[in-house]
């Protein structure tokens, strides 16, 4: 066991050595305990709780199923389930009929970004609505017609079909990874893991005091702080080491997390990501407050990195199929990329407090992609796709190639 | 031990996925590369693709005559020769689905006649309605060699009861209609990439000698490998033995209905790969020009060995561990799945030498990504 240990270290090192140039050590304080998996526990019971996250994952996923299902679907059920009621019979497990959870009440709704700005916050839940009625009213009656620029339809997609409304647009693609900007980054990064939540009303005196919630076993700041961890670990096989599935866990951030590992250009990434989620809880423990919000801060840059490149990619291959007309495949990556690059408005710059991304600049990528002609992706043109992909790029210490590129 | 070897195998992989960074530009074109490679693809198109198409052309015209003579005069014997008929021309296939360039891309050829396992329940209901669109992507589960399959091997136990639908059943009419509208889109797919061959496509792709992802090799090469990897090692082995699943799916084989046929046509499949590989001609044992003289050429090796030898042995170990098989696959998988594994691994090993050993010697790059699954 201690020879695997140490034989990690080693590669650990060597891979470091070999390319990294800006990966500083974590300085650990001394009374910190940093076990190694997410395992806390107080007076031999567990402290670590995100059901809530775990709820709302599996609510999204519900969902997200929900807008390909010709037979059952309508406007009012898919609004229902995404605005969902306590009690109502929204979704096919049960466990999600009786929560008092919804996806909606989470869309764009952090403290530090929205609790003053709910005109935004409005519109930005305005637009998912949208994407369910776009589906149900232009895709629905069209499901079983091909499409052509212009107009709604299927098309084919390899072995898949793809069904797309008259600008080419996968209305379930971008519902789902907008979402992944506007409800699990904007919870962990601008409302979890911020101080303004962490350290709201008396959960510093409570933590340092060991005061538990009541009828729990965690103080609120560890709970919060594992609230942000569920929103990316909330549905993996096993949550305490949840590097060991990365990936194929959930359809949102875990899935993406996993994608972005799988390239070698970021291929620490995920195990950054939970050492800090890990000693940032341990610091907590330790009531180290300096060591949890430098952790804070690599997660928060990590994660925006994971939504920048995402964005490329697909921006990147939607190219590279829209050159050989391989519109089904084309058209599916565009949209996955057009989610994405909506969902960068809920990055989150540590130097600036705010996002990388105004929501002007987003406002006008998206609006760039859909104006070059009058049948939006029909038409688009490849130096669109590069200005957008290399105005991403700018912010963070990649490129376009490696961010474009899966390996 | 174990655990030592796993972990140095894992660093060094990871020592070199770590550094390499966008590897676009990698697989430059080889040096001195003054290989033929028009021949090659004249090779290609006239002595293989060509006359494998229009062998196949015959054989998709007997099978819709035999699906007529059947519809006309439903009787166990005319559905005998249909089977004949349906086997015949389903085991051609196998020797044209690698070529998917040209019009086969544009008209989804082999999604259009060899996507399986079929829905059934969809199939029963465009019978009863009438109203269905083949050309739809959505609709590559309900026609092809697998639909007439189903239509013709398991309606029924007996010949007697397949017979009866389309006979005394109700709706004996909307499944001769179906099973001739079947028939007759696979033998007008083939005539229209047939067609198009003969037309101008063969002189424009024995043309576009271009080293590049545009020119015929890169593209046709990558074809190939793309069928060989995901058709014929996963559709026909891999996917019904579990290998992507939590469990074994007996369900998905080739040919599921007809039972005792999904080992035929992955012998084929196998040996219409290599003969590919060694520019075989379709119609005697002629060679010309192929993947293994221009490795040959390029003097390519791999652990002091040629590749072109080390692929062409890889075939065999194919061939022999799928001949160890039960004709029944399903039966197989329900008995005995190791050695529906073994197989695998087996058409897994080329795999290996193909895409990354070949491609590499060759200079080609791979111009298709593994979907993400959504």
């Amino acid at each position: 066991m201690m020879k695997k240990m140490f034989f990690t270290a080693i590669i650990g090192s060597l891979i470091f050595a070999s390319c990294s140039s800006d990966d500083e050590p974590i300085t650990e304080t001394s009374n910190i305990e940093v076990p190694s998996n997410y395992t806390f526990e107080r007076d031999g019971q567990s402290t670590v709780d995100f059901s809530g996250q775990t709820t709302r994952i599996l609510m999204a996923e519900e969902i997200l199923n929900s807008f390909t299902d010709f037979e059952n679907t309508t406007v009012i059920s898919l609004q229902a389930m995404y605005a969902h009621q306590e009690g109502d019979l929204d979704f096919s497990d049960p466990a999600l009929n009786t929560s008092d959870k919804s996806v909606r009440s989470k869309t764009a709704a952090s403290q530090d970004y929205f609790s003053a700005n709910t005109t935004e916050a409005a519109a930005i839940r305005n637009l998912f609505d949208s994407y369910i009625t776009g589906q149900i009213n232009e895709v629905f009656p069209n499901k079983d017609v091909l499409a052509v620029a212009g107009s709604a339809g299927q098309l084919a997609d390899g072995t898949k079909t793809r069904y797309v409304n008259g600008k080419g647009l996968v209305y379930n693609q971008m519902f789902a990874k907008s979402l992944i900007g506007a409800l699990m980054a904007d919870q962990m990064l601008n409302n979890y893991l911020s101080v303004s939540v962490l350290d709201d009303a008396n959960k510093v005196a409570d933590n340092d005091n060991g005061i538990t919630e009541d009828g729990e076993t965690f103080t609120t700041m560890e709970h919060n702080w594992d609230e942000a961890y569920g929103y990316l670990y909330g549905t993996s096989v096993n949550a305490a080491n949840p590097n060991a599935t990365i990936g194929s866990d959930d359809s949102f951030l875990n899935n993406y997390l996993g994608s972005v590992n799988a390239d070698p250009d970021f291929s620490t990434i995920a195990a950054d990501i939970f050492n800090a989620f890990k000693l940032g809880r341990a610091a907590i423990v330790a009531k180290d407050y300096a060591v949890r919000d430098a952790q804070a801060a690599i997660i928060r840059q990590k994660i925006s990195e994971v939504i920048a490149i995402r964005s490329i990619y697909y921006l990147q291959q939607g190219k590279n199929r829209l050159a050989n007309a391989e519109y089904g495949a084309a058209f599916q990556n565009l949209s996955e990329g057009y989610g994405f690059v909506s969902s960068l408005r809920f990055t989150r710059n540590q130097d600036t407090g705010s996002s990388f991304f105004s929501r002007s600049e987003v406002d006008g990528f998206t609006s760039a992609l859909l104006a070059d002609g009058p049948n939006g992706f029909w038409d688009l043109e490849p130096s669109t796709l590069d200005s957008i992909a290399e105005a991403i790029a700018a912010k963070f210490d990649f490129t376009v190639a490696q961010a474009a590129s899966a390996n | 031990m174990k655990h030592w070897k796993l972990w140095s195998f894992i660093s060094i992989g990871l020592l070199i996925v770590a550094c390499s960074k966008d590897n676009g530009n990698e697989n430059l074109p080889p040096a001195n590369n003054n290989f033929d490679r028009g021949a090659m693809l004249v090779n290609w198109a006239d002595n293989i693709i060509v006359p494998a198409y229009t062998s196949f052309k015959t054989e998709a015209e007997n099978l819709n005559t035999a699906a007529t003579v059947f519809a006309n005069e439903p009787t166990e014997a005319n559905l005998q020769d249909l089977r004949a008929s349906w086997a015949a021309s389903y085991i051609a296939f196998q020797k044209v689905s690698m070529f998917e360039i040209g019009k086969a891309e544009e008209v989804r050829y082999r999604n259009r006649l060899n996507i399986y396992p079929s829905d059934t329940q969809r199939i029963e209901n465009f019978i009863e309605t009438g109203s269905y669109d083949l050309a739809l992507p959505s609709k590559i589960d309900v026609q092809g060699f697998p639909a007439i399959d189903y239509l013709i091997n398991g309606l029924g136990a007996t010949d007697t009861e397949i017979v009866s639908f389309y006979t005394v059943n109700g709706n004996a009419q909307g499944y001769k209609n179906y099973l001739g509208t079947l028939t007759e889109t696979i033998l007008q797919l083939t005539t229209t990439v047939l067609d198009d061959w003969n037309a101008n496509f063969r002189d424009v792709f024995v043309a576009n000698t271009s080293s590049s992802a545009t020119g015929s090799v890169d593209k046709l090469t990558n074809d190939y490998i793309f069928y060989f990897e995901k058709s014929l090692r996963a559709g026909k082995v891999g996917i019904p033995a579990g290998v992507f699943s939590e469990q074994p799916l007996p369900e998905n084989v080739e040919a599921r209905y007809k039972k005792d046929f999904s080992k035929q046509l992955l012998l084929t499949a196998v040996k219409a790969s290599q003969d590919f590989f060694n520019g075989k001609y379709f119609n005697n044992n002629a060679t010309g020009e192929s993947f293994n003289t221009y490795l040959n050429f390029l003097n390519s090796i791999k652990n002091g060995e040629d590749l072109s030898s080390l692929i062409n042995a890889q075939f065999n170990a194919a061939e022999t561990q799928a001949n160890e098989l039960n004709n029944n696959f399903a039966l197989q998988i329900e008995t005995d799945n190791t050695k529906m594994l073994s197989t695998y691994d087996e058409l897994q090993r080329n795999v290996i030498l193909l895409k990354v050993d070949m491609l590499q010697a060759l200079g080609i790059n791979v111009d298709y990504v593994d979907a993400d699954g959504d």
